[in-house]
């Protein structure tokens, strides 16, 4: 597999790794949402050079708007769950009511 | 016709004589006293007379069938009794033997409260031993053998307040158990083979089949004390002196032998069966003997002998030659009871003394005991020409002779010259010598009631072996030429054994201390056998009940198989997958794993 692929690829498994297993933080698994859409940024603008389809250039720049809506999102929640959890400590959030 | 209606007659009467002071009391409800207890067994002997002299002369058997008992179908079981040579001849012989007993009784339980009860349990045990010699089925033979089981429980426990007494009869009871084991086993075996249980259809043209040999095996080495089942003879003589001298020498303990005399057919053809009892026999009698030569107790030498005596017996059964066997049992049945009734005598002439060490000297203060003793004694080591002299030394000649394995042949030897160590040790400690004993007890024997029973089980013992083997028609011809050496065989080891405890017999005149050696040991403790079965084979069989019960049913039903071990198994599982259901977002997003796993499996 060429360099370039492999660095994307092996990016993009660490951060997903990292969404999956993590510590304490909600603010850490936001981090890693982030480069899980930086390694597909990438992987996205290589793609068109390669094949030499000029016509896909412009669908990495669909995806970093919707990425940071996303991000917007997600810091929203931060916010909120430490107005009502008082931290953002991810074992405070709990799908049991008691 | 005239001869056999008189011989069945006659024999039946005789038994009724016995019953009689059984059912009388129950009837009239008025007790039957000793003495008359006497008179009807005395009666008993005299009428007896009549069917034996009638065999002797014209050979006449016959077998009465009484009441038959419809069991099943074609299964039915006649009440008979057989009348041949066995029989007739144990039965006078028995009858003599208890008449002699009774007389002594009298005497020896003379401060007896209970005396009635105690004559009646021995009238009991004999109609139940007669019942057992003249029975022609195994049913009533059965019969017999559980009754002298059950009264040899009740008199040798006779003085219930003992704890020893009580142990011994526990441990007669348990070891006769195991043996009717075995009886019981042959018994099963037959009806369900044969299809009958007269002794008359059992007989089989080619090999019998080993399994009902060995049951009858073991029930004898239940009931006669072979090694193996044992230790209950020597621990019966804590009946009283009577109980031991009609049980214990005489009768009971060659129940087990006359089983095998009566199925003696079935055991001819199997050579098995025959070498089986050829080694148990011969292991028997060399194991008794060695135990009785340091024993201190009058009565468990006298034990030990019987034992010892038995084991002969069983020797004879495994050569082959039944008639032999019986001929030992009547000869034996005279001077081991006159034995003991003369230990007996001493016993109360001491005040309750029964260690030799504590007697001596008694030739000049019991005469006629003591002299009857000597005759017994040298009855028992096969002196020629007394009564024992008949059987034991044709026993001898005919184990010399045989073809057969030469270690029962060597132990046997080796037993003889024993008996005569230890029958020699016992009259030289009790009659002479100086006395050992307190000097207050008054010794006197001139009370008739002991005089004449003792005095007349002598003239038995000299003369009964002549008069018996020369009456009987032999069955095989005994074997009539044979070395010089061999012929001498048993009087040259009796005189080695008897020299050599005139040699210890030293030791005690000399006062030296003897030393402990591993042998003295193993015969003081009598082979180290009691104390290693009981308590090992008990432990054992506790035990392993214990592990089946609590382990086996309870743990493994409960726990493992049944209601806990399905708990378990859900448990586990319940167990690893509580993690994973406690509602936390952080276990949701570790879901995202698989996300990785699935790139990885499309690489």
């Amino acid at each position: 597999m060429p360099f370039l692929h492999l660095s994307f690829y092996s990016t993009f498994t660490m951060s997903c790794l990292g969404l999956a297993f993590h510590r304490t933080h909600l603010i850490s698994a936001l981090l890693c949402l982030e480069s899980m859409m930086l390694s597909m940024y990438i992987a996205l603008s290589t793609w068109p050079v390669e094949n030499q389809a000029t016509s896909s250039t412009t669908i990495p720049l669909l995806m970093l708007a919707f990425s940071a809506c996303e991000a917007g999102t997600g810091l929203a929640m931060l916010v909120a769950s430490s107005r009502t959890h008082g931290s953002d400590h991810l074992h405070n959030l709990n799908l049991l009511q008691c | 016709m005239e001869i056999s209606l008189l011989l069945n007659t006659s024999m039946l009467l005789t038994l009724l004589i016995i019953l009689t002071p059984i059912l009388m009391p129950l009837m009239t409800m008025t007790p039957c006293p000793p003495t008359s207890i006497t008179h009807y067994v005395k009666t008993a002997f005299l009428t007896s007379l009549i069917p034996t002299t009638l065999f002797m002369y014209s050979g006449v058997e016959s077998i009465t069938s009484n009441w038959e008992w419809k069991f099943i179908q074609n299964f039915k079981i006649p009440i008979s009794l057989k009348m041949d040579l066995y029989s007739t001849t144990f039965l006078s012989i028995a009858l003599f033997v208890t008449w002699s007993i009774l007389q002594f009784a009298l005497w020896y339980m003379a401060s007896e409260p209970h005396i009635t009860k105690f004559f009646s349990y021995l009238l009991t045990f004999l109609a139940m031993m007669l019942l057992l010699t003249s029975a022609n089925n195994m049913f009533l033979l059965f019969i017999g053998w559980e009754g002298v089981g059950i009264m040899s429980f009740l008199l040798i426990g006779w003085w219930y307040a003992r704890a020893e007494a009580n142990t011994a009869a526990l441990q007669a009871i348990l070891y006769n158990r195991i043996g009717d084991i075995g009886l019981i086993l042959s018994l099963a075996w037959l009806a369900s083979t044969l299809n009958t249980w007269e002794i008359q259809q059992t007989i089989h043209h080619t090999q019998t089949p080993t399994l009902p040999l060995l049951g009858l095996i073991l029930a004898a080495t239940g009931k006669s004390a072979q090694f193996g089942l044992h230790p209950w003879l020597p621990a019966a003589m804590e009946g009283p002196t009577p109980v031991s001298a009609l049980l214990h020498s005489s009768t009971m303990v060659v129940a087990g032998i006359f089983l095998l005399i009566r199925t003696h057919p079935m055991l001819a053809n199997n050579q098995t069966a025959l070498t089986l009892c050829l080694c148990l026999g011969a292991l028997s009698t060399l194991f008794a003997a060695t135990c009785a030569l340091t024993q201190n107790d009058i009565k468990k030498i006298i034990a030990f002998s019987t034992s010892s005596q038995l084991g002969l017996m069983m020797v004879t059964i495994g050569l082959n030659l039944p008639q032999l066997a019986f001929l030992h049992i009547s000869t034996h049945a005279f001077f081991k009871a006159m034995l003991f009734l003369c230990s007996g005598s001493i016993i109360h002439n001491l005040n309750g003394e029964q260690d030799i060490r504590k007697m001596g000297g008694l030739q000049n203060t019991l005469p006629i005991t003591t002299t009857c003793l000597t005759i017994g004694n040298l009855a028992l080591m096969g002196t020629p020409f007394l009564a024992g002299f008949y059987s034991k030394d044709l026993i001898i000649e005919n184990l010399n002779t045989s073809y057969l394995n030469s270690w029962a042949l060597l132990t046997t030897l080796l037993a003889t010259s024993f008996t005569a160590t230890y029958s020699l040790r016992l009259t030289i400690m009790v009659q002479t010598g100086s006395t050992r004993s307190p000097s207050i007890s008054p010794i006197n024997e001139n009370n008739p009631t002991i005089l004449n029973p003792i005095i007349r089980l002598a003239i038995g013992s000299v003369m009964a072996g002549l008069i018996i083997s020369s009456l009987i028609t032999p069955s095989k011809t005994p074997p009539m030429t044979m070395p010089f050496t061999t012929k001498m065989a048993a009087i040259l080891v009796t005189a080695m054994g008897a020299i050599l405890a005139l040699e210890l017999s030293n030791m005690t005149r000399t006062l030296t201390t003897p030393k402990q050696n591993p042998y003295s040991n193993f015969s003081v403790s009598l082979g180290y056998f009691n104390p290693l079965i009981h308590r090992l084979s008990s432990t054992n069989l506790l035990n392993s009940g214990q592990k089946i019960a609590t382990q086996l049913i309870d743990l493994s039903w409960y726990k493992k198989i049944g209601p806990e071990g399905l708990a378990n198994l859900q448990q586990t599982s319940s167990k690893m997958s509580t993690s994973i259901h406690k509602g936390l977002i952080k276990s949701y997003l570790s879901t995202f794993a698989l996300t990785i796993l699935i790139i990885m499996a499309t690489l």
